[in-house]
């Protein structure tokens, strides 16, 4: 199956979106924003909708849309503290109302059934780089905001107090989230995507282990379904998306199957 | 030091003032226990002095330059997260820039908590958990430690442990205290002065004084109460 040049983009590709989605996932889950992850995903739609309106690269502009979603999510945070999931409704009506009218009016010139389930044959060398650069920046920014971002997702007025500048490290990693969404749609799809963001560090945290141990296990889990997902799907000729979303379930039933032995091993 | 003049703080969304006419100065070495009911502005008062979020009207003037600062446990805590103790410590070390290393050890050792460093701090108890948010704030070399009801949720014995541990902060380190109160005796026992909320308002007096006034009002003047 390595023959073919989209199956070595596309197995590229899964690798990085394996390490990324779960490190930015990491801190969504923890924070307990991963329904902000599931928001984002599904504004992608409209990003990815415009720039194929317009005839522009559909990543690119699914990143620049979701990143002012993102932003928008942040800034409306301030005005509904109380009531989170009510923004989220705002923004997925918004977004999904715009994605929905390009598309059925027949304005996006291309198959948008793709984004929405995932595909690996459509995988381009353009693509490849866009998400090179795209995930590179991101690792790079996580990298420089590692220990910020540990310690407002542990104790936010804790850092407040001690001189993070919260509100602008929110900002930049909206836009985190926004470019990891982006770099993902197109292998595993805007509807299942947050299945690669929030399972992953979800499964991890069944081994109750320390932060970074708890996002190594992430990045390993995630490699295993994604790789696992793009097998399968390969050989049962179906949408990637959809089969490393039951991975992923999958191993993590498995996680909980092997956490129980374990206990019930050592209480013997 | 810190300079309270004649402070008013109202949230955005309400015309009644949470805080009313607040006077309060602060020396180094003090250490000063906030009593008050639940809804009197203690937290409020902690969040201006903390520059969490600005008054209304007066003045605050604060000279500490590092300050360390432990929250209300259960408030905080979500027990679950997967995080160790170094990997509190290590987070706050490097956002505050600190070079040295061993300063995750030596606050350790100040606690007593050593030997917990690789736990997951979902598993220690309430007591244990205190004592690392207190060597948390101790290793920036705060000049002022706040503390918001640091024996909530936590046994007598720990308690008893924790308040030994701030009082010898304060006296050997010079470290200059102010926490929210909700512990009647340990803010008598400990504090140089107690800062009574109620109303809005508030009057700094010193613990022996508010004892009295707490016996005259509790028992109409009759008699003893026992704390």
């Amino acid at each position: 199956m390595f023959q073919y040049s989209f199956m070595q983009n596309a197995f590229i590709i899964a690798l990085l979106i394996s390490i990324l989605c779960p490190v930015v996932g990491m801190f969504l889950v923890l924070r307990r924003y991963s329904m902000i992850g599931d928001t984002l995903a599904h504004s992608s739609l409209a990003g990815v909708a415009i720039g194929l309106m317009l005839g522009y690269n559909p990543i690119i502009s699914a990143f620049v849309t979701t990143s002012v979603f993102g932003v928008l999510i942040e800034i409306l945070r301030t005005y509904y503290k109380k009531y989170a999931e009510l923004i989220l409704s705002v923004i997925l009506s918004l977004s999904v109302g715009i994605a929905i009218t390009i598309i059925s009016s027949g304005h996006a010139h291309a198959n948008v059934e793709t984004f929405l389930f995932g595909s690996i044959l459509t995988v381009t060398r353009v693509d490849l780089w866009t998400v090179l650069a795209l995930s590179l920046f991101s690792i790079a920014v996580i990298a420089i905001f590692y220990n910020q971002l540990v310690f407002i997702t542990f104790d936010e007025d804790g850092a407040k107090i001690a001189g993070v500048k919260v509100k602008w490290i929110n900002y930049i990693f909206a836009l985190l989230v926004a470019a990891t969404i982006s770099v993902s749609i197109q292998i595993v799809g805007v509807l299942v995507l947050s299945s690669l963001i929030a399972l992953p560090p979800a499964t991890a945290l069944q081994l109750n282990k320390g932060f970074k141990a708890t996002l190594a296990f992430s990045i390993l889990i995630s490699m295993i379904n994604l790789i696992s997902g793009l097998f399968i799907s390969y050989y049962m000729d179906a949408a990637p998306g959809g089969v490393t979303a039951i991975m992923s379930v999958v191993t993590l039933l498995c996680v909980i199957v092997f956490q129980k032995f374990k206990d019930h091993i050592r209480q013997k | 030091m810190i300079e309270i003049r004649n402070l008013y703080f109202s949230y955005s969304n309400q015309s009644m003032y949470v805080l009313n006419d607040i006077n309060l100065v602060v020396n180094r070495g003090d250490y000063i226990s906030v009593l008050g009911e639940n809804g009197s502005g203690k937290s409020t008062l902690m969040k201006l002095i903390l520059k969490m979020i600005p008054p209304t009207a007066g003045n605050l003037k604060n000279d500490f330059s590092r300050i360390g600062y432990v929250p209300q446990l259960f408030e905080s805590l979500n027990t679950q997260f997967p995080i160790t103790v170094y990997e509190i410590l290590d987070s706050y070390r490097k956002t505050l820039k600190i070079k040295d290393k061993n300063c995750i050890e030596n606050a350790l050792a100040i606690v007593n908590m050593s030997a917990f460093k690789n736990k997951l701090i979902g598993t220690l108890s309430g007591g244990q958990r205190q004592k690392i948010f207190i060597a948390r704030a101790l290793m920036g070399q705060p000049d002022l430690l706040i503390l918001d009801e640091p024996s909530s949720g936590i046994d007598i014995n720990s308690q008893d442990e924790i308040y030994r541990l701030i009082k010898k902060i304060n006296v050997e380190q010079e470290v200059t205290v102010i926490s929210v109160e909700h512990n009647l005796k340990a803010a008598m026992d400990n504090s140089s002065h107690i800062y009574h909320l109620k109303n809005g308002g508030g009057h700094l007096c010193k613990p022996v004084d508010y004892i009295n006034d707490y016996v005259k009002s509790s028992t109409g003047g009759r008699g003893n109460v026992s704390i």
